[in-house]
């Protein structure tokens, strides 16, 4: 069987007696086939019972394992060590915790900040009386076009990887964060919840209009899940319920409206659609020089070729069910 | 040469004149054919789906059929165009249902979306046209000496289900470009962050400390330039730079390129023809 000597390098700390955390390396034999969480555990057992790192079910699915692999969040137990050495032309495997969260120790990050912020969001089922049935004797039925708009969200493991890559997370300490506005998605468009797409007023108390759609969620996510199109939705659904009047909604309508006047995007009118005077004002330095070098577009466009057919769709896919 | 269907986006069309004017000479001079179909709309930049999801896949479906009626794969400048477009496209060549409902919408407009074309980005197709070694030897005048920063964004690489040109973790596209141009690519972590444009109207301060800390990673790794296949990207760091690196408490100035317009320059396009002088960030060539 294929073999190759791999250095680990592997980010120690514990904060009881290290000031910062440093890198430790290890040497190892790797059979090709043999998982980042395979090694760590060799590594523990023959070299260094200090190390640590949290794992259980080693079948991708508790969400315990997710560690960085060479920068990138996941699941110590399904990542194959050959295809990550191969993807970046070494034989050096660098495994860190997981970002936007404390270390415990190690490899071992604190899921507190997550977990409580998924909490403060309520994701979970409000039973609506008038769909679920009052005992068990009847069943609470959601039909397969409903379960699809919210299936693959069911499937999170809650290992954090996208929390830990997420961008706006980094930046906003107010912001949901990806997996937990997914989560509260979930419950948006789930047919048996009483507040349905009310819940997208939580998602916009916890900034989900920050999201900057960098589309890492989606990327690291062991589950295919993609959070950020959660968020999406989520987002439509709180102009839905009337949560019209703040820049994010007014960027969409000016958006829609400029495909329906002609067909292309009026960046000339946008910072006063979207934040009125004010977004006028704070973008007028750089909209100045725009200006002087040619790089503006009349405020009155030219309609595209063929525009009726645009209507003819939007207004159409407007009235889908 | 290959003919494609040019999507140019809406930024290229006005506030990034200079990205569709470098595309277009770069083309011109390498012989790549580019029709611009005046059917094509704007994608909706993906916002179109907080309208309704539905409205956004048949607009972009409607694209998709216009480049299908002539028979050529699309070719787009915008990163968000490229992932809006090829998202629509694999949610319909994926879901049988899914499409047959975008088509009842379509068929209103006389329309009809089969799946047959494809969409790229205009540096995929340089490095597939081409490769590494051809553009090379097309070069007249390499950028020697000429340390430049690949800035990929988002929606060039992320997520790679939908993209899929290479590997997302690790692309290496713009460094083979900047290599065949005869500079030095300097790679630094933030290459592959985001630059916080589509959170720029609700947070701005946010969007502005992203972009001020990706050009602050570029001025730490010596890059006398950066250059950016995403049209949104250049304008939060080009257009928005001072704004930007006072967020990070920083002030120098980092002359930003679209790719096109390094490729141009490496080409022997005289600069004018390349709308170097529309750049916010003056640009010593």
């Amino acid at each position: 069987m294929e073999k190759r000597e791999v250095l680990f390098r592997i980010k120690r700390f514990n904060p009881k007696k290290d000031e910062k955390p440093y890198f430790q390396e290890y040497k190892l034999t790797v059979p090709k086939g043999m998982t980042v969480l395979e090694a760590l555990q060799q590594i523990k057992d023959t070299q260094d019972p200090t190390l640590a790192f949290r794992a259980f079910c080693r079948s991708a699915i508790c969400g315990s394992c997710a560690v960085k692999v060479n920068g990138f969040p996941k699941l110590a137990c399904k990542t194959q060590i050959f295809n990550e050495l191969d993807k970046f032309g070494t034989d050096t495997l660098t495994l860190e915790p997981l970002d936007n969260m404390e270390i415990i120790r190690d490899l071992i990050v604190d899921w507190d900040k997550p977990f409580k912020r998924m909490e403060e969001m309520k994701p979970w089922l409000v039973p609506d009386p008038e769909v679920v049935p009052k005992t068990l004797d009847e069943e609470s039925r959601v039909y397969p076009n409903e379960l699809k708009k919210f299936d693959s969200f069911t499937d999170c493991i809650l290992c954090t990887s996208c929390f830990s890559s997420c961008t706006a997370t980094q930046i906003d300490e107010n912001y949901g964060g990806p997996f937990q506005l997914a989560r509260v998605y979930r419950f948006a468009v789930d047919p048996r919840d009483a507040l349905k797409a009310e819940r997208s007023k939580i998602g916009y108390a916890f900034d989900m209009w920050n999201c900057v759609r960098c589309n890492k969620c989606a990327d690291v996510c062991p589950k295919h899940i993609s959070p950020v199109d959660g968020i999406m939705k989520l987002r439509g659904l709180s102009i839905d319920v009337g949560l019209k009047d703040n820049p994010g909604a007014r960027h969409v309508m000016a958006f829609y409206k400029s495909l329906l006047e002609s067909g292309m995007l009026n960046e000339v009118l946008l910072p006063l659609r979207t934040k009125g005077i004010k977004g006028v004002l704070e973008n007028l330095p750089v909209g100045i020089k725009m200006i002087l070098r040619g790089k503006a577009h009349s405020p009155v466009m030219k309609p595209i070729g063929e525009h009726e057919t645009l209507i003819k769709v939007m207004k159409a896919a407007m009235e889908v069910e | 040469m290959g003919r494609y269907a040019f999507y140019p986006g809406c930024a290229a069309k006005g506030a990034s004149k200079e990205l569709y004017e470098s595309t277009i000479a770069v083309a011109e001079k390498l012989g790549i054919e580019l029709v611009e179909l005046p059917q094509f709309s704007c994608c909706g930049a993906g916002v179109l789906e907080e309208v309704k999801e539905a409205v956004d896949l048949a607009v972009n479906a409607r694209n998709l059929a216009y480049a299908e009626k002539e028979g050529l794969d699309i070719v787009t400048v915008c990163s968000t165009c490229l992932l809006v477009l090829r998202k629509t496209k694999y949610l319909l060549d994926n879901d049988e249902d899914l499409k047959e409902e975008v088509n009842e919408i379509l068929s209103e407009a006389g329309l009809e979306y089969k799946g047959t074309v494809d969409v790229k980005h205009f540096h995929w197709v340089l490095l597939e046209e081409f490769g590494e070694e051809g553009l090379r030897k097309r070069v007249v005048k390499p950028l020697s000496n000429l340390k430049v920063y690949p800035y990929y964004g988002c929606h060039t690489v992320r997520p790679e289900s939908i993209l899929g040109f290479e590997p997302s973790e690790n692309p290496q596209s713009l460094e083979k470009i900047i290599k065949a141009l005869g500079a030095e690519p300097v790679s630094g972590e933030r290459r592959l962050e985001c630059c916080g444009f589509h959170a720029f109207w609700p947070a701005p301060k946010m969007s502005m400390k992203l972009t001020g800390l990706n050009l602050l990673d570029a001025r730490r790794n010596g890059a006398n330039c950066m250059t950016t296949p995403c049209p949104l990207c250049h304008m939060n760091l080009d257009a928005n730079q001072s704004r930007a690196l006072k967020e990070v408490g920083e002030s120098f100035k980092l002359p930003v390129l679209h790719v096109p317009q390094l490729v141009g320059l490496a080409l022997g396009i005289e600069p004018k023809k390349l709308g170097l002088h529309r750049n916010i960030v003056p640009v010593n060539y």
